[in-house]
């Protein structure tokens, strides 16, 4: 589905938030599908269940999935986007750290540019791919 | 009824005048998983032998559900799994033999949950201790230690020897364990990468003495490393405290213990920091820039 990165700075529950609303984003998983149990995913990532709890916990509260008891998780029927305001929050963090980067390896801004372009194609089609 | 399946406070161990333990005080709640980490010879086995009641401390106490685990050691032995360093058993005997020689120093003991796991690691119940692979020793005696369906579950360097695919089955079953039962793991390891995504809280010894004890997403949230493109590095050590400093081709990395994205870029804004590059590091990276920015 989506790995865990232990250098990136987002906590693990808030990675796997943002994995799973970027496989719904990307139609990887169709409103309605089921999304694996706490336990499969938790096993399958390495992580602490707890942790995948509290990021389907969170997605849960946010409209992202539901719950259906006794049978599991679900991607809502509509599932709710992030609202404007943490959107252009979520990508006003990613582009600072993105700039400093660039910076840092001497980059201009016109190449940093090309790059993001090149890179937000590619990571649709690999998740695609996927599926 | 407490909420802390350990807490111990101001333990001391001592070996005649070898301090082997020295005042350590830590707590690990109901259902957390706490990973102990230091060098060999930092005192991890002892603070284990006192979790165990194995070792009756010189001062302090070690109390596991709210009783002290000296004392009542053979009560408390009834809820505990535990996965050895080496885990031991006599070569000779079967795997199924050793379980049920098991069988009966436990009050509760699940048989069905012993040959399933067994069945999931692929280690037959009829092979002979002797002739399993290292792994595979750790397996059956992971199997054993969650036979009892334990409250508290230690793992002694559970992964020291064993190659990444054991390592992984060992890691998921317990995973399993942790989801499907309220477990409370205590796990002592040199293997920071493998604990570091479900861990809780870690915990640092060196000398006898816990220096660090602190959540795991505290922890991370709180190190980076800064990479500087120019020297000299005008850092405001006063806001950002540096644990490590040195050159690095043309320019400086530090370590800084107390990051805070808002502060960074304050400073940046005000002060003549050039071209930075700020990025996380993994539990290892934090760990190593600890120890070496003490000695």
């Amino acid at each position: 589905m989506f790995a865990i990165n232990p250098t990136d700075p987002a906590p693990i529950w808030r990675q796997i938030e943002e994995g799973i609303r970027r496989l719904i984003a990307l139609g990887a998983l169709q409103p309605g599908a089921s999304v694996p149990s706490v336990r499969d995913l938790a096993k399958d990532l390495r992580v602490n269940p707890n942790t995948v709890a509290r990021a389907y916990q969170r997605l849960t509260e946010g409209g992202v999935l539901s719950v259906k008891r006794g049978e599991g998780t679900y991607v809502a029927d509509q599932p709710s986007q992030p609202r404007k305001s943490e959107r252009n929050e979520a990508l006003r963090d990613a582009a600072t750290r993105y700039a400093s980067t660039a910076i840092a390896v001497g980059s201009a801004l016109v190449d940093a540019v090309d790059e993001l372009e090149a890179a937000f194609p590619r990571v649709v089609r690999e998740h695609r791919r996927k599926v | 009824m407490t909420d802390n399946a350990i807490r111990i406070s101001d333990l001391t161990v001592r070996y005649g005048r070898t301090i082997a333990v020295d005042r350590v005080a830590l707590s690990v709640d109901r259902g957390a998983v706490y990973a102990l980490v230091g060098r060999n010879g930092a005192g991890k086995s002892s603070l284990v032998r006192c979790l165990l009641g194995q070792q009756k401390p010189e001062s302090g106490e070690t109390m596991l559900f709210g009783e002290d685990a000296w004392s009542r050691r053979a009560a408390l032995m009834q809820r505990i799994g535990v996965v050895t360093e080496e885990a031991d058993a006599p070569p000779e005997m079967s795997v199924a033999s050793i379980a049920r020689f098991c069988s009966r120093l436990y009050d509760k003991w699940d048989q069905s949950s012993v040959e399933a796991r067994l069945k999931t690691f692929g280690v037959p119940l009829a092979s002979r201790f002797g002739s399993l692979s290292k792994g595979q020793k750790k397996q059956v005696s992971l199997a054993l230690a969650l036979a009892i369906a334990p409250d508290l579950l230690v793992l002694d360097d559970p992964t020291l020897g064993l190659d990444v695919v054991a390592r992984k089955s060992l890691f998921e079953e317990v995973i399993g364990d942790l989801a499907d039962r309220d477990t409370t793991i205590f796990i002592t390891t040199h293997d920071l990468a493998g604990v570091e995504t479900f861990a809780d809280r870690v915990g640092m010894m060196e000398n006898g003495r816990l220096v660090l004890d602190e959540e795991v997403d505290a922890l991370k949230s709180r190190f980076r490393r800064i990479r500087f493109a120019a020297q000299p590095v005008a850092i405001d050590t006063a806001v950002l405290r540096t644990t490590v400093v040195r050159s690095w081709g043309g320019g400086a990395e530090a370590i800084v213990s107390n990051y805070d994205d808002r502060a960074f870029e304050r400073m940046r804004g005000t002060s003549d920091i050039g071209a930075a590059e700020v990025e996380a590091m993994s539990l290892e990276e934090i760990f190593i820039a600890i120890a070496g920015g003490k000695s």
